[in-house]
């Protein structure tokens, strides 16, 4: 079981050398239990203690690192089932398919795409993130000859697609150094496959029936030298993928079977169902998830479902403070306050420009919190507003002195009004309501 | 040793069930049960509970229903009962959901039609419904005990009741025989208060459905997914004021940027994947009706949901 920081602690030099890099041994027992720093980073561990720490703050599902330079990306470090006990921090990888019976100008347009593909959200980039090779011909010189046009065009992470150990090997020899993740060892030729993963460094992935099958598997793999291991789930029957990767997170977080403490591998192909596979991989434990191209509307809303559920829960996403101007707004148009929660945000802009009613909106620091919340807590206050009102120049934007403020944060209407000067319009509760509130209201 | 999930939980969540046959005093063709599952909805091979089912939502005045549905739907969305009818046997969602959208204009006066559209509805589907009236306490009460009354025996799933004004719709459902949605601001302690309210003025927990109310996706879905699993886990470990089936419906989807601004020729393309790709998570995250309002949505989720849990399941099925 995963040791508290206070028995961490307990095994430390408590010197407060800072030479690790924290101010003081407890923040640094506090960093180790939640896995964010290594024991070796004290340098004055003992060997003892070191043994104990490395055992149990070994990350209970492991970090495998997939790709090379910018686009490369890291997989595994999980702890908990639900986000909401904490949070999922690595997000899965989108790996496109190409086949090796494809010819190169396919290939390369397909890679092509998934190398310029970009979705900005949120101030986000959201990207896919490399491609994956299918050995579907079973010749060596064939599959060679795919990871040869895919790596023409770019250097985006790889899975290398291929079973047969020598068509596997004729892949790697064109970009084994570039860390691509070799798909897949089974019971029968995971002594070719590790050698291999071992030779070029590589992540490896591994595939069973069952998961009894796969844990054994796992274990001969480390045996065998291949430690950065990825478990393959993929099955035909979504219904099982998602009950054996609840029950591989299950197993890997409580430590109960350590051998499955690995990230997880689904293709999306058997289950003929890319979008519902593509779902149950990134809501339950999917690290590398394979998909032949889908439709420009599936890849964004998967983009999109990826962010929200990646999302840390404990720190709403914010948006800076400042002055917005929804379509091009003069000097009579009305001015909105709200809070800089990114939610509130964006759902009152976009009815902002479904109204369309050219507008400003005033975005005041509220710390993320959404108007019912930052209310309450008072960090929504009228010298908050004051201070935005002046800091960003509104008086000077518009010729009226007219605010209008969210329904939640009708109780600060006369303070607001006090305290600014500026007449105060209490809005309505739901931004829903907000075109006809301003075709009412707004002359 | 066989490896699966390691589940300790005590809990289980109840069962309801939408609609009422002939023999029971209702005039639906099927009716549906939800809820039952004694582990995440998903897990077991069969899962403990019931399957998730899709409504199809639609409305009494389609000048405020998202466009793309609307221009798809053509004539027939000027008429709730041939919409109805003409979505259940084209599409086959297992429950229809009617919001009486008139009620909410200003100025709304027309109470007779309340009574008339919901029973045009009735005769025009043999489907277990949900109607949704108005919100607005001072039509409320009026509204609610024509639904009621309309709909008398039909065991109605009615909705939506809020800690600020529910006793109108309790009180339809108790005197006509219906079901509640009770709806709270994705917030656990204000589900279960909710449910708490509605028990202590006598409406039993089995005649209640959960609505965490769900954002849409890439507009506060994330919140939606993780209120559901904490109800559901909550339920598992054995609260029982929180162990009733939940309802998602992600009703802004159709109305959002990504919607919105879509180019003409793609937009029942990105309505179905913004549908989609919240509705079939929801089901994950423990909802057991999902809904949806653009016809060509039903199609994949089915198919998602006959993935996730395959037919027929266990608790003696849907």
């Amino acid at each position: 079981m995963a040791l508290k920081a206070l028995d961490i602690y307990k095994l430390l030099p408590k010197k407060n050398c800072k030479e690790c890099g924290e101010p003081t041994c407890l923040t640094f027992a506090m960093k180790l239990a939640s896995g964010k720093v290594k024991p070796e980073d004290c340098p004055y561990l003992d060997e003892k203690a070191r043994e104990i720490l490395g055992a149990s703050t070994r990350p209970p599902v492991q970090r495998v690192k997939v790709g090379v330079g910018e686009r490369s990306f890291a997989i595994g470090e999980e702890i908990v089932q639900f986000r909401h006990e904490k949070t999922f921090f690595h997000e899965p990888g989108i790996m496109t398919a190409v086949s090796d019976r494809m010819d190169a100008d396919t290939i390369q347009a397909i890679v092509a795409d998934v190398r310029d593909h970009l979705l900005v959200r949120i101030g986000l980039d959201l990207r896919l993130n490399g491609i994956a090779i299918r050995s579907e011909s079973g010749a060596p010189a064939a599959f060679a000859a795919a990871v040869e046009a895919v790596e023409a065009v770019a250097d985006l992470p790889e899975v290398l697609l291929a079973e047969d150990p020598a068509v596997q090997e004729a892949g790697l020899a064109v970009c084994g150094n570039y860390r691509p993740l070799i798909h897949a060892a089974t019971r029968d030729q995971y002594r070719e496959m590790c050698a291999l993963a071992v030779k070029y460094g590589c992540p490896l992935a591994i595939r069973a029936p069952t998961l009894d099958a796969l844990a054994d598997l796992s274990g001969l793999c480390t045996a065998a030298g291949a430690g950065h291991l990825v478990l393959d789930l993929t099955s035909p029957s979504l219904h099982e993928t998602l009950n054996s990767a609840v029950a591989v997170r299950q197993h890997a977080i409580t430590r109960t079977t350590p051998a499955l403490g690995y990230p997880v591998f689904i293709d999306t192909r058997p289950s003929g169902l890319p979008d519902a596979a593509l779902i149950c991989g990134v809501l339950k434990f999917g690290s590398i998830l394979v998909t032949d191209a889908i439709s420009d509307e599936s890849r964004k809303a998967f983009l999109v479902l990826r962010q929200n559920i990646y999302t840390d829960p404990q720190k709403p996403i914010q948006i800076t403070p400042g002055i917005y101007r929804v379509g091009s707004p003069g000097p009579d148009a009305p001015v909105l306050l709200t809070v800089n929660f990114s939610l509130t945000y964006f759902t009152l802009q976009g009815y902002l420009e479904a109204s369309g009613v050219d507008s400003f909106m005033l975005i005041v620091d509220t710390e993320g919190l959404s108007v019912l919340t930052s209310v309450a807590a008072g960090k929504l206050s009228e010298t908050l507003v004051r201070d935005a009102l002046k800091e960003f120049g509104v008086p000077d934007l518009v010729d009226h002195r007219k605010l209008i403020i969210p329904g939640y944060a009708a109780p600060l209407s006369g303070k607001i009004e006090d305290e600014t000067g500026w007449k105060v319009l209490v809005g309505p509760r739901d931004a829903a309501d907000i075109a006809e509130f301003l075709e009412k209201e707004w002359p | 040793m066989t490896l699966s999930t390691l589940s300790d939980w005590t809990g289980e969540v109840g069962t309801v069930t939408i609609g009422a046959l002939k023999a029971d005093g209702g005039t639906r063709s099927t009716t549906v049960t939800i809820g039952g599952e004694r582990d995440l909805s998903f897990i077991g091979s069969p899962p403990t509970g019931h399957r998730p089912l899709i409504a199809f939502e639609l409305c009494d005045d389609p000048s405020l229903w998202p466009a793309p549905v609307t221009k798809f739907l053509g004539d027939r969305a000027s008429d709730p009962a041939e919409w109805a009818r003409w979505a259940g046997q084209e599409y086959a969602p297992d429950l229809i959901r009617l919001f009486l959208t008139s009620t909410r204009r200003r100025g709304f006066s027309d109470f007779a039609s309340v009574t008339t559209t919901v029973e045009n509805v009735l005769q025009a589907t043999g489907l277990p419904l949900i109607i949704e009236g108005s919100n607005d306490p001072e039509l409320d009460s009026e509204v609610f005990r024509r639904i009621g009354e309309a709909g008398e025996g039909e065991r109605l799933l009615i909705g939506t009741a809020e800690a600020a004004r529910y006793r109108s719709i309790a009180a339809s459902a108790m005197a006509y025989g219906h079901l509640v949605i009770a709806q709270s601001p994705i917030d656990i302690n204000l589900a279960k208060q909710l449910n708490i309210l509605l028990r202590e003025i006598g409406l039993p927990h089995d005649r209640i459905v959960i609505d965490p109310y769900t954002g849409a996706l890439g507009y506060g879905f994330e919140y939606s997914y993780s209120v559901m699993e904490r109800i559901r886990y909550a339920a598992l470990k054995g609260d029982e004021d929180l162990a009733m089936p939940m309802i998602s419906s992600a009703i802004d989807s159709l109305t959002v940027k990504e919607v919105r601004e879509a180019d003409p020729s793609g937009i029942e393309k990105i309505s179905v994947a913004w549908e989609l790709y919240a509705m079939l998570p929801a089901t994950i995250a423990g909802a057991s009706i999902v809904c949806v309002r653009h016809p060509s949505t039903i199609l994949p989720l089915r198919a998602g949901i006959d993935a996730f849990w395959p037919a027929p399941s266990g608790g003696g099925g849907a």
